[in-house]
């Protein structure tokens, strides 16, 4: 108890030096709480972007492991080539319902394509028009090119990509669309194509395979597409205007009743951390996956978002490193000046059998107790201070995912936004796609919160015993008698 | 406060008494001297404190080069002694081993029965012996009764009225209660040694030990000083030790230690 005593009387005694060290731990305490509190807002925000996005796993086409062993300038480079490329294994519906039969995948969607020709409607072309073939795995599309339409099923709203991320708008859209998109014959069909063959909201088409077997769907909707052109310098169409977008089932019991068409699946698995992924691609191997097949993930897009937040949260551990590195050395400073001017007490007290480590404790006691004070009065400043700093990061981030839930919405066929978003594939499917997760944060008075306290304490009294180390070598250095004969 | 004036021992009428002793002389010149002196001390029933063949070299100091080598001495209890010697036979050295500042390098020190190595010294500082400097050693930014406290306080003293307790060993010294909330640095040499005295009573040690207590004093305080000393060893029975080379003092005290310089 008397060590408090003593260490109350110091600090009363001394109100110049223990105001100063006072105002820098106030300023340490004050810098620390802004950086952490926008450390903090910034990490939380990386997390929910990282949980807004999906974590997706694709199967792509390795072309370098492919292509290693190719010489172009050799004909039988390329023979070997040819001949490698026609061996690769492609994988089936069956194969894509076995891969996600896996302890590493929550969830999947796949688009089912395949190509079909027109019965009753006229493929959108310009016959001079050099339609040119797709290559080798580009999209959907792939050899089903020679049909006049391809005709895409989609598993779920998440398998929608092209819709939630604009390069497909809806135009026109029957009331129930949304109802009965994924349960039967229905149709999206481009505007183009519509114009092309008059086609309106709740018309038939028939399609034929090349067997004359025929299938007819139902017009629920009309889109466009928000990219010009199809990369040909002389298309008047768009890449989508011959594209059919229907659900997957309806393209099942296409391939189910006529199993020579050919078609094309494109599966995206929903795994539970991308830690998992070479272990869920061997797991792949194993399953019959071909070789020349990787896994790819989201992960580079799902965090492209974030980098100036990132950019931010590293400015803060920079600015927090720095300011406790300066502010520690300057109370070390002040400390060791303060030991030396205190010399001779240390002497008295050690004289009349005050214990070093009784001794130690009154000046870290002291150390303590101004630091305290000064921390609360820290925190509180850099609380006020940081509200506004955070607060702003902040609520540009919910603003631009705002804007971007009313432009998913208005994709899929709303007039305001939100409106437009699809009741039965659920708001939480969507998002996946950069959804208002972050609006979440709309409680932003919560930024300094009660782990940025604990951090600040942690903070502090790290500083009060790196400080302290001074008067505590000191205290153990110093011989009494040596010092009050000095004094004397 | 009657009461309390009857105790005190720097009551005028007694100035100057009690100074004539039949003095005994000890040296430390050779080890035979100290064995000795050593046999005929042991013959004393009140030994409080023995040295028993203390050397001290420093840390840093060659392997001969003893600051002290092989001294012994025995205090006892009811005795003032004075320790003289010239600059260099280590007169502080034997203060801050018989304080338990330092510890021997080689021997031991035996305080009430007990070796000081076996002891914790911080204890034995703030419960066995009390400390007198010549150059006071109080806190300049405490009063005098706070600086009594402090030292009540480092012994762990429970008592209900600390503040009470130090003005009357403030009185037993000669000060008066007005002194009680004075700042040291306010009061005067003989007035200060007088409050650091009474620091040194303050847990009633059973050893006081004073390093030159009257060095900085004129005559007349030197002389109410050692009075109190005197009264603290033949009235209360304990046993004072004093480093001194001021034959004033010499002239006071019961039994005259004399140190030699070490040879090299």
């Amino acid at each position: 108890m008397f060590i408090l005593k003593n260490a109350w009387i110091s600090i009363k005694r001394n109100k110049g030096r223990n105001i100063l060290i006072g105002i820098i731990i106030l300023i340490i305490a004050c810098a620390c709480t802004i950086t952490l509190a926008i450390k903090n807002t910034a990490v939380d925000l990386i997390d929910s972007y990282k949980n807004a996005y999906d974590k997706e796993v694709t199967i792509s086409f390795d072309r370098s492991n492919m292509m290693k062993d190719f010489d172009p300038s050799q004909s039988e480079g390329r023979e070997n080539a040819r001949e490698k490329f026609d061996n690769i294994a492609s994988y089936t519906i069956s194969d894509v319902l076995s891969f996600a039969d896996s302890e590493y995948i929550e969830s999947y969607y796949y688009t089912y394509g395949v190509g079909l020709n027109g019965n009753n409607i006229e493929k959108a072309e310009i016959e001079s028009n050099n339609n040119m073939p797709n290559g080798f795995g580009h999209g959907k599309e792939n050899n089903i090119s020679s049909t006049d339409f391809t005709l895409t099923g989609y598993s779920s709203l998440d398998a929608m990509s092209e819709f939630i991320n604009g390069t497909y708008t809806m135009n026109e859209i029957t009331e129930n669309a949304w109802d009965i998109a994924f349960d039967g014959n229905y149709v999206f069909i481009n505007q183009e194509l519509a114009d092309y063959n008059n086609l309106n909201l709740n018309d038939k088409i028939v399609l034929e395979d090349e067997e004359g077997n025929t299938y007819e769907f139902e017009i629920i909707g009309i889109f466009k597409e928000n990219e010009e052109g199809n990369g040909e310098p002389m298309s008047m169409f768009s890449n989508s205007a011959n594209t059919l977008v229907t659900n997957a089932s309806a393209v099942t019991s296409i391939t189910t009743s006529n199993e020579d068409l050919q078609a094309t699946i494109n599966p995206t698995f929903i795994i539970d951390s991308y830690d998992n992924v070479e272990k869920l691609q061997d797991e792949f191997y194993e399953k019959g996956l071909d070789e020349n097949f990787v896994l790819q993930t989201n992960e580079e897009i799902a965090l492209s978002g974030v980098s100036s937040i990132e950019n931010i949260n590293s400015f803060a551990t920079t600015f927090l490193v720095i300011t406790l590195i300066i502010g520690g050395i300057v109370l070390f400073v002040i400390n060791m000046i303060n030991i030396r001017e205190r010399k001779y007490e240390i002497g008295v007290l050690r004289t009349i059998g005050i214990s070093k480590v009784k001794l130690t404790m009154q000046f870290v006691s002291e150390l303590v107790i101004v630091s305290v004070v000064a921390l609360v009065l820290g925190a509180g400043i850099g609380a006020v201070s940081s509200k506004g700093v955070s607060n702003s990061l902040l609520e540009s981030e919910i603003n631009s995912s705002n804007e971007r839930t009313e432009e998913i919405g208005k994709n899929f066929g709303g007039p305001n936004g939100n409106e437009g978003m699809p009741d039965r594939g659920n708001r939480d499917e969507m998002r996946g796609k950069g959804m208002p997760v972050v609006q979440a944060y709309d409680s932003i008075d919560a930024v300094v919160d009660m782990k940025v306290l604990l951090e600040l304490l942690g903070i502090g009294l790290s500083l009060v015993l790196v400080s302290s180390i001074a008067s505590m070598v000191s205290i153990q250095r110093f011989s009494p008698l040596t010092i009050l004969k000095e004094r004397s | 406060m009657a009461d309390k004036e009857k105790n005190n021992y720097v009551s005028k009428d007694k100035l100057g008494k009690n100074f004539t002793h039949k003095k005994q002389i000890v040296k430390n010149n050779e080890v035979k001297d100290n064995k000795e002196m050593k046999e005929k001390n042991t013959s004393s029933k009140d030994i409080i404190l023995s040295i028993k063949n203390a050397s001290y070299r420093y840390s840093d100091a060659e392997e001969n080069d003893y600051a002290l080598r092989n001294v012994s001495f025995d205090f006892e209890s009811g005795k003032i002694y004075a320790i003289r010697g010239r600059s260099g036979t280590g007169k502080t050295t034997l203060l801050s081993l018989i304080s338990g500042l330092e510890r021997c390098t080689e021997g031991e020190i035996i305080f009430d029965g007990k070796s000081l190595k076996d002891r914790n010294l911080d204890k034995y500082r703030n419960s066995d012996i009390g400390i007198v400097f010549q150059s006071y050693n109080l806190l300049p930014f405490m009063t005098a009764s706070e600086n009594i406290i402090l030292s009540m306080d480092a012994n762990g003293l429970k008592l209900k009225n600390k503040k009470e307790k130090a003005i009357e060993l403030m009185e037993k010294v000669g000060l008066k209660e007005t002194y009680a909330d004075r700042k040291v640095l306010r009061l005067s040499g003989g007035e200060q040694q007088r409050v650091a005295i009474a620091r040194s009573l303050s847990y009633n040690p059973k050893m006081i030990i004073a390093d030159e207590p009257t060095g900085n004093l004129d005559k007349q305080t030197e002389t109410e000083i050692l009075e109190i000393f005197e009264k603290l060893a033949h009235e209360e029975k304990k046993c004072v030790i004093i480093v001194t080379h001021s034959q004033n003092v010499c002239d006071a005290v019961d039994v005259i230690y004399d140190l030699k310089k070490v040879a090299k």
